[in-house]
C-alpha cells in the first residue's frame, strides 16, 4: 500500500485523543471545544488542560489549527468578526466565555506573545510600562519603574538596554525586540503566558535565548507555546500536544512523543513523513 | 485572586465608563457632519424651490393698431419698438378704473413685470395678424407680487364677516356700524386677530400707524381701520369704496408686517387680492428661468446665459486636458526613466494638485490676458485657466488607472513583437480607459463648481445675452451665483438658491456616472 | 463682437483646409509605400505597415503647420498692435501705458466696425484704417503660410519614403516627443505661476518697499497703505477657528468609521461625509452670507454680544464644515495604515478599544494626522469664496472672533475686480498677495506631503 493510501485510512482514525490530554487541577481547561470561521469548522472537539506552572508545546502542520486554539485561550479570536466558538473553556474553574468574564481581565490573566515582535513605537520603558499604567497596577512613578526593571530583568534583557530606556523599542534587533514584548507581557504579571510561534522570526542565537527565557518563567507562570520545530518543543516543554487538521490527536509527556508516539499520525509527523 | 486581578477588576468600570463616551464622541462626530450636509441641503432646497414657479396675471390685451403700426407698414423694426407697455399699462387702468393719481398709477402699473412689453413684442412680431385683436394673455407679474404671492412680504390673515354693515362718512374719516349680527361679528374676529386688549368694554381703542395693518374690505373698496370701540370701527379710505356695489361679503384683514416695513403696500395687496378673486393671478412653471440670461429685474432673469458659459467653458476644459492628461500619464508611467527630472515632474504635479485656486486665476490673468492678449471674459480662456487646474486631478488618476492594469498584458503584447508604444496604445491604454474616464468626469466637476480664478480672469460682467461662441463675453454658473448672491431682494435669493440647487444636481450627476462607470467597468485581476 | 465671430469662421476654414491638406498628405504616402512593395503582398518588406509610412507624411505636414498656427494666435494682435501704435503721432505715443491702451482699444474697436466711436480723431480714424489693413494681411499671410508649411512638409516626408524608411520608429519618437511635452505642461504651469507672480509682485515692491508690505499694520489701499499684517492675522483666525471644527469633528469621524463601525455603516457613512468636499465654495459662500451669519449676529444680539454680521466666526464655522472630509478621509487612511500587529499586541494585554486607539494606534499615526492637518490649513488659508461672501472687507487687527476681519484671498480679489488700472500698486498687491499666498501653501504642502510620505515607509 503506499502511503497516501495509508494515510487517509488513518484519517478515520481520530476517534478521541490519545494519551494525557487531561490532568488534575489544571490551570486552564477546555471541553469540547469548536472553532468556526462562517460555515467553516477549523477546530474540533478538542478537549485539552493546561497544567500550573508547566510548558505545554502545541506542534502540528501548518494550518492544523495550533494558533487558532491558542487564540481561545484569551479569546483574541473576539476581534475576528466571523469566529465562533463553542465549548467549554475554563481559567481556575471559571468559563472565560461566560458573560460575566470580562475580556479585559482576562486577557490581563492570560498574556499573549506573538509571532513577529511587535513593540509599540514608543520607547522601551513605555512599551513594558503600558500594560500596568493600563490596569492601574503600580501607584506612583517608584512602582512602576520597578515593574518595568524587573520585568525587562525576567525577561533578559535588562542588562542590554538599561542605559538607554528612553530609545525606541522599534530600534532593538529582532531577538531583543521578542524579549521586549515578553517582559511587556510578563508586566502585568499575569497567571498564563500564550505564545505563538514566538522564535519563528529571529536567527538561532536569539531563538536560544528566548528557549532558555522560557525555562525560566516556568517558575512563576504556566506557558503554553505553538511551534513549528520539533526540536524546539523538545527543549523547551514537558508536556506536548499535537494537532492534526483541527482535531487533537494526541499528548503526552514530551520525551515520550518524541520518542515513542502512540498515534501513527502523530509518528508520521515526527519522522517527517508530512509536516 | 491574584494581585493583578484585584487591581484590574477596580479600574474595570471607570475604564469601560471612558470606552462609552468615546464610542459616543465619534459617533456624534459623525451625525454632526451628516446634519451639516443635512442642513445645508434642506436650506438652499426650501429657500429655492420656490424660484421654479412664478405669479402671471391675466389680463385681456387689445393690440391697437395705432400704438403697434400707425403706419401700417409691419415693419419690423417698427413693430419691435412699439410702446406694447402702454397697451399693458391700458388692461390695468380699465381693470381698477377707481385709481386715480400719478404715484397710485405707477404702483398700477407695477403689478405687471416690464419684460412684459418684450413678451408682447415677441408674439407680435411672430404673429403680425394679432394686431388689432384682443387677446386674454398670461403676463409675468413684478417680483415683488410674486414675492407677495409667495408669502414671503408678510403673513396675511382673512376672516369673513356676517351681516351687513353700515357706512358713514365723517369728513374723510369713515365710519362702520351696523346691527348685533354685525357687530358680534366684527368684535369677534378683532379679538381673534388684533393682540391689542380691549381694557375696557366702553372705551375705544386706538391702532397704533405703525404697527400690523388691520383691514376691512367691503363694498368693492378697502379701509384701514385706526380704532375701533364697542358701537363700531374708524377708519381711512385706502381703496375707494362703491357702495352701490353688488358683492355682498365683507372680510377681516390683517397683514402681520407694519407697512412701512415692506415694498408692497396694502393698497397694491389689495389690487392682487381682487384679481385673484377673479382668477386673474396663477403661479407657472418658471420657463424664464431657463430660457433668458441675467437681468437687473429678477422677474426677467435666469440661468441661460450662465448654463451655455458653463458648457463652453468645460467642453474647452475637457478637449485640453483630457488628452494633455492622459499623454502625461502615459509618458510618466511607461516611458520616462527614472531620474530627476521625472521625480521633478512629480513633485510638480502633486504640488499643483494642492494650490489654492486662486492663484490660477492671477496666473491666467498675467499670462493669458496680458501677455497674450485674449479676450477678457471668454470660456476660451476661462477653459484654459481651468486646464491647468484639472491636469493634476486627470494625471493623477489616470496614472493610478494605468498603475491598475497587470503588466501581464503589457509583457503579453512584447512578447509578440509589439512595440512599447504599440503594446501602451493597443493594450494597456483601452484597459485602463474606464479608470481614466471616471479620473476625467471627477475633474470635470471640479471645474464646473469653480469660481475663484474665474473671477480673475474677468467673468464677473454682468453679461445679458448668452454667449454663443468660444470667444464671446460670458460667465458661468458659479459666477452667476456669486453675483446674485449680492442682490438683497427676494426673488434674487430665491432664484440663487435655485440655480445653487441646478449647479449641485449637475455635480450630483457626473459623480454619480463616475461612480457608476467605476462599477460598471470594475475588473478584478 | 464681430470679430470675434469672424476668428472663428476663419480659423474653422482654414482647419477644414488643413485637414484635407493632411487626408491627401496621408494617402498618397501610404500608397506610395503600397507601389514600392509592389501590393498588399509584399508588405512584409517595408520595415513598418503602410498606414505609418501615411502617418509620418501626415505627422511631418501638420506639426510645422499647428505650431504656425498657435504662434498666430498668440502673437498676431500683440505684433500688428505693436506696427500701428509705432506709426502713432508722438503725442500719443509718449502717453501713459493706461492711456495709450485705451486709445488703442478705441482703434481696434472702430477697426472692428463697431459705429459707435463716430467723433474720434482723424489719427485714430487712420490708426484704425491702417490696423484693418495689417490685420487682413496678416490673415491672408497665415492663410498662406500654413498651407504652404503643410504642403512643403508633407512632400518632403512622400518623398522619403522607401521601404527601408524605418517609419514607425519615426512616428513613434515623435508620438514620445509629444508626451513628453504633455508631461512637461505642468512644469510650465509652475514656473508660469511663479514668473508671472513674481515678476507682477517685483513691480509692486517698486512702490512699496518689502518690509513695510510684509510688516506693516496698517491696511488701507485707498490711501496707500499697505501693510499686510492685519490681512495676515485675519487669515490666521478664521483659519484657525475653521481648524478648531474640523480636526475634531474630522478626526472623531475617522476613528469611528476606521474602528468601530461595521462595514455597512461605513460603506454609506463616508461617501455621504465625502459630500461636503465635492461642495462648490461659491455655495458655502453663500449659506455663510445668508444664513450662518444673520443666525450668528441674531444670537449675538439676544446674549448681549456684539456679533458682526460679517463675522470671523460665522467665516470659520462654514469653511471648518466644509474642511472635515480632508481631515476625517485622510486620518482614516493613516489609521488603517497602522498595522493589526499593533492592535493585537494592545488587545492583548488587556486594553479596551478607546485605550488602543488612544495610547497606540492615534500616537503611531499621529505623524499622518498632523499632516493630514496642514494640507487642511493649506486649503483653508486657500480659500477664497467663502470669505469673499462672508467675511469683511476692511483690514482689522483684532483677537476677536466677532469682529470682521478680511483676508488674503478678498484683497486679491477686490484689488482684481475693482476698476483699477492694471499698473497702480492697488491692481499690483494682488500678485504680492498672490506670492505670499503660494509660498506659505506650498511650504505647507510640502511638508504636510513629507510627513505623510515618511510615516508610510515606517510601515511599509
Amino acid at each position: 500500500m503506499n502511503q497516501a493510501v495509508e494515510f487517509e485510512e488513518m484519517e478515520h482514525e481520530i476517534v478521541g485523543t490519545v494519551g494525557t490530554p487531561l490532568v488534575d487541577n489544571p490551570k486552564m481547561s477546555t471541553r469540547n471545544v469548536d472553532v468556526f470561521y462562517g460555515d467553516k469548522q477549523a477546530i474540533f472537539d478538542v478537549n485539552l488542560d493546561l497544567s500550573a506552572n508547566e510548558v505545554i508545546a502545541l506542534i502540528g502542520p501548518s494550518g492544523c489549527g495550533k494558533s487558532t486554539y491558542l487564540r481561545c485561550l484569551n479569546r483574541m479570536n473576539d476581534t475576528i468578526d466571523i469566529c465562533r466558538v463553542t465549548g467549554q473553556l475554563l481559567l481556575d474553574e471559571e468559563d472565560i466565555y461566560d458573560k460575566s468574564m470580562d475580556p479585559v481581565l482576562l486577557r490581563a490573566r492570560v498574556g499573549m506573545v506573538f509571532q513577529k515582535p511587535n513593540p509599540f513605537p514608543k520607547s522601551i520603558y513605555d512599551n513594558v510600562a503600558y500594560g500596568p499604567k493600563l490596569h492601574g497596577l503600580a501607584s506612583n512613578r517608584a512602582e512602576l519603574d520597578e515593574i518595568v526593571v524587573t520585568s525587562l530583568q525576567k525577561a533578559g534583557l535588562f542588562n542590554e538596554v538599561k542605559d538607554r530606556l528612553d530609545a525606541l523599542g522599534t530600534g532593538l534587533s529582532g531577538g531583543q525586540q521578542q524579549r521586549l514584548c515578553i517582559a511587556r507581557t510578563i508586566a502585568v504579571s499575569p497567571e498564563v503566558i500564550l505564545m505563538d510561534e514566538p522564535a519563528s522570526a529571529l536567527d538561532p542565537i536569539a531563538t536560544a535565548v528566548i528557549e532558555e527565557l522560557i525555562d525560566e518563567l516556568r517558575e512563576n507562570f504556566t506557558i503554553a507555546i505553538v511551534t513549528h520545530s520539533m526540536q524546539q518543543a523538545a527543549r523547551v516543554s514537558q508536556r506536548t500536544a499535537y494537532f492534526h487538521l483541527g482535531k487533537l490527536v494526541e499528548v503526552g509527556e514530551t520525551n515520550q512523543i518524541f520518542t515513542n508516539p502512540s498515534h501513527q499520525l502523530t509518528e508520521n509527523y515526527i519522522t517527517g513523513r508530512f509536516g | 485572586m491574584s494581585e493583578t486581578t484585584q487591581a484590574v477588576k477596580k479600574s474595570l468600570s471607570r475604564r469601560y465608563r471612558k470606552e462609552k463616551i468615546f464610542r459616543a464622541t465619534g459617533m456624534a462626530a459623525i451625525l454632526v457632519g451628516l446634519s451639516f450636509v443635512v442642513i445645508l441641503f434642506v436650506n438652499i432646497i426650501s429657500k429655492g424651490y420656490p424660484a421654479f414657479e412664478q405669479t402671471y396675471i391675466k389680463l385681456p390685451i387689445h393690440f391697437d393698431e395705432q400704438t403697434i403700426d400707425p403706419q401700417g407698414e409691419r415693419d419690423p423694426e417698427v413693430l419691435r419698438r412699439a410702446d406694447y407697455m402702454g397697451l399693458v399699462k391700458e388692461s390695468l387702468r380699465e381693470a381698477f378704473p377707481d385709481v386715480k393719481g400719478r404715484s397710485d398709477k405707477r404702483d398700477l402699473y407695477n403689478l405687471v413685470s416690464k419684460g412684459a412689453g418684450y413678451d408682447l413684442a415677441d408674439r407680435v412680431l411672430a404673429d403680425p395678424a394679432l394686431i388689432g385683436q384682443t387677446q386674454e394673455l398670461w403676463l409675468l407679474a413684478d417680483d415683488e407680487i410674486d414675492t407677495f404671492v409667495k408669502g414671503h412680504v408678510t403673513h396675511s390673515e382673512t376672516i369673513p364677516l356676517a351681516g351687513n354693515p353700515v357706512v358713514t362718512d365723517n369728513d374723510g374719516q369713515l365710519r362702520i356700524t351696523g346691527d348685533a349680527v354685525v357687530m358680534d361679528s366684527l368684535q369677534n374676529s378683532l379679538r381673534d386677530l388684533v393682540p391689542v386688549e380691549m381694557a375696557d368694554e366702553e372705551e375705544t381703542v386706538m391702532l397704533p400707524d405703525d404697527g400690523p395693518s388691520v383691514l376691512l374690505e367691503l363694498q368693492g373698496g378697502l379701509v384701514r381701520i385706526t380704532a375701533y370701540d364697542p358701537e363700531g370701527v374708524t377708519g381711512k379710505v385706502v381703496s375707494p369704496l362703491k357702495p352701490d356695489a353688488t358683492d355682498a361679503g365683507w372680510n377681516l384683514v390683517l397683514h402681520e408686517t407694519p407697512e412701512a416695513e415692506r415694498r408692497v403696500k396694502d393698497k397694491t395687496i389689495f389690487w392682487v387680492r381682487t384679481l385673484e378673486s377673479r382668477g386673474l393671478v396663477e403661479k407657472h412653471f418658471n420657463t424664464v428661468f431657463f430660457t433668458s440670461g441675467d437681468s437687473r429685474e429678477p422677474e426677467q432673469s435666469g440661468i441661460a446665459g450662465a448654463l451655455a458659459g458653463s458648457m463652453l467653458t468645460l467642453i474647452v476644459t475637457l478637449l485640453l486636458s483630457f488628452p494633455i492628461g492622459v499623454g502625461a500619464a502615459i509618458y510618466l508611467e511607461e516611458f520616462a526613466p527614472r531620474n530627476r527630472w521625472t521625480d521633478l515632474i512629480e513633485v510638480n504635479i502633486n504640488n499643483l494638485a494642492a494650490v489654492p485656486s486662486i492663484v490660477f486665476g492671477l496666473l491666467g490673468l498675467a499670462v493669458f490676458i496680458s501677455f497674450f492678449g485674449l479676450p477678457r471674459s471668454a470660456p476660451l480662456v476661462g477653459g484654459l485657466v481651468l486646464t491647468l487646474m484639472t491636469l493634476p486631478t486627470i494625471i493623477i488618476a489616470s496614472r493610478a488607472a494605468l498603475k491598475s492594469v497587470p503588466p501581464s498584458i503589457k509583457e503579453a503584447a512584447l512578447g509578440v513583437g509589439a512595440s512599447k508604444m504599440q503594446a501602451m496604445f493597443h493594450h494597456v491604454l483601452p484597459l485602463a480607459l474606464p479608470g481614466m474616464l471616471t479620473g476625467t468626469i471627477i475633474g470635470m466637476a471640479q471645474a464646473l463648481g469653480e469660481t475663484a480664478p474665474l473671477l480673475m480672469i474677468g467673468m464677473v460682467a454682468f453679461i445679458v445675452d448668452i454667449p454663443q461662441g468660444f470667444t464671446d463675453n460670458a460667465t458661468v454658473l458659479p459666477v452667476q451665483i456669486f453675483l446674485w448672491a449680492d442682490s438683497p431682494e427676494r426673488a434674487f435669493v430665491e432664484r440663487t438658491s435655485a440655480a445653487i440647487m441646478v449647479l449641485l444636481g449637475f455635480l450630483i450627476g457626473m459623480n454619480a456616472l463616475a461612480v457608476f462607470l467605476r462599477k460598471k467597468f470594475e475588473r478584478k485581476w | 463682437m464681430h470679430y470675434q465671430g469672424a476668428l472663428v469662421t476663419q480659423s474653422g476654414t482654414l482647419i477644414i483646409l488643413l485637414l484635407g491638406v493632411l487626408a491627401v498628405f496621408f494617402y498618397a504616402a501610404k500608397q506610395r509605400a503600397l507601389n514600392a512593395a509592389g501590393g498588399a503582398s509584399g508588405i512584409r518588406t517595408l520595415h513598418s505597415l503602410p498606414r505609418y509610412y501615411g502617418a509620418y507624411a501626415v505627422l511631418w505636414a501638420a506639426i510645422p503647420a499647428l505650431v504656425a498656427l498657435l504662434a498666430w494666435g498668440f502673437f498676431q494682435d500683440p505684433i500688428v498692435t505693436k506696427l500701428v501704435v509705432s506709426h502713432l503721432p508722438p503725442q500719443q505715443k509718449s502717453l501713459s501705458e493706461a492711456e495709450l491702451s485705451l486709445v488703442i482699444n478705441d482703434i481696434r474697436n472702430l477697426a472692428a466696425g463697431d459705429r459707435s466711436l463716430d467723433a474720434v480723431s482723424s489719427q485714430i480714424a487712420l490708426a484704425a484704417e491702417h490696423y484693418k489693413n495689417l490685420h487682413a494681411t496678416a490673415v491672408a499671410a497665415k492663410f498662406v503660410v500654413i498651407l504652404a508649411l503643410a504642403v512643403v512638409g508633407g512632400l518632403f516626408a512622400w518623398s522619403r519614403v522607401s521601404p527601408r524608411l524605418q517609419a514607425r520608429n519615426r512616428v513613434e519618437n515623435i508620438i514620445r516627443g509629444v508626451l513628453i511635452l504633455c508631461s512637461v505642461i505642468a512644469i510650465f504651469t509652475t514656473i508660469g505661476i511663479v514668473l508671472s507672480v513674481l515678476f507682477e509682485s517685483i513691480r509692486f515692491f517698486e512702490y512699496i518697499p518689502f518690509t513695510e508690505f510684509l510688516f506693516g499694520t496698517h491696511w488701507n489701499p485707498s490711501t496707500n497703505s499697505f501693510g499686510a499684517i492685519p490681512i495676515f492675522t485675519g487669515t490666521l483666525m478664521i483659519s484657525v477657528i475653521a481648524l478648531l471644527i474640523a480636526v475634531p469633528v474630522g478626526l472623531m469621524s475617522a476613528v469611528y468609521l476606521s474602528e468601530y463601525a461595521s462595514n455597512h455603516f461605513r460603506a454609506w457613512a463616508k461617501p455621504l461625509l465625502e459630500i461636503l468636499a465635492g461642495i462648490p465654495t461659491v455655495v458655502y459662500g453663500f449659506f455663510a452670507a445668508l444664513t450662518v451669519a444673520p443666525f450668528f449676529a441674531n444670537l449675538g444680539h439676544s446674549l448681549g454680544w456684539d456679533i458682526s454680521p460679517e463675522s470671523a466666526l460665522a467665516a470659520g464655522v462654514v469653511m471648518g464644515i466644509m474642511i472635515i472630509p480632508f481631515v476625517s478621509s485622510l486620518s482614516d487612511d493613516v489609521i488603517n495604515a497602522v498595522p493589526q500587529a499593533m492592535r493585537d499586541a494592545s488587545y492583548g494585554m488587556g486594553a479596551t478599544k478607546s485605550e488602543t486607539i488612544m495610547k497606540v494606534i492615534l500616537p503611531a499615526a499621529l505623524p499622518g494626522i498632523v499632516g493630514s492637518v496642514l494640507l487642511a490649513a493649506s486649503r483653508a488659508i486657500g480659500e477664497t469664496m467663502i470669505v469673499v461672501m462672508a467675511a469683511g472687507l476692511a483690514a482689522n487687527l483684532t483677537a476677536n472672533p466677532f469682529e470682521a476681519v478680511t483676508t488674503v484671498t478678498v484683497q486679491i480679489v477686490t484689488a482684481l475686480v475693482g476698476d483699477q488700472e492694471f499698473d497702480s500698486p492697488k491692481t499690483l498687491v494682488a500678485f504680492a498677495l498672490g506670492l505670499v499666498l503660494f509660498a506659505v501653501t506650498l511650504v505647507l504642502n510640502i511638508f504636510a506631503l513629507h510627513v505623510v510620505r515618511k510615516y508610510r515607509e515606517q510601515y511599509d
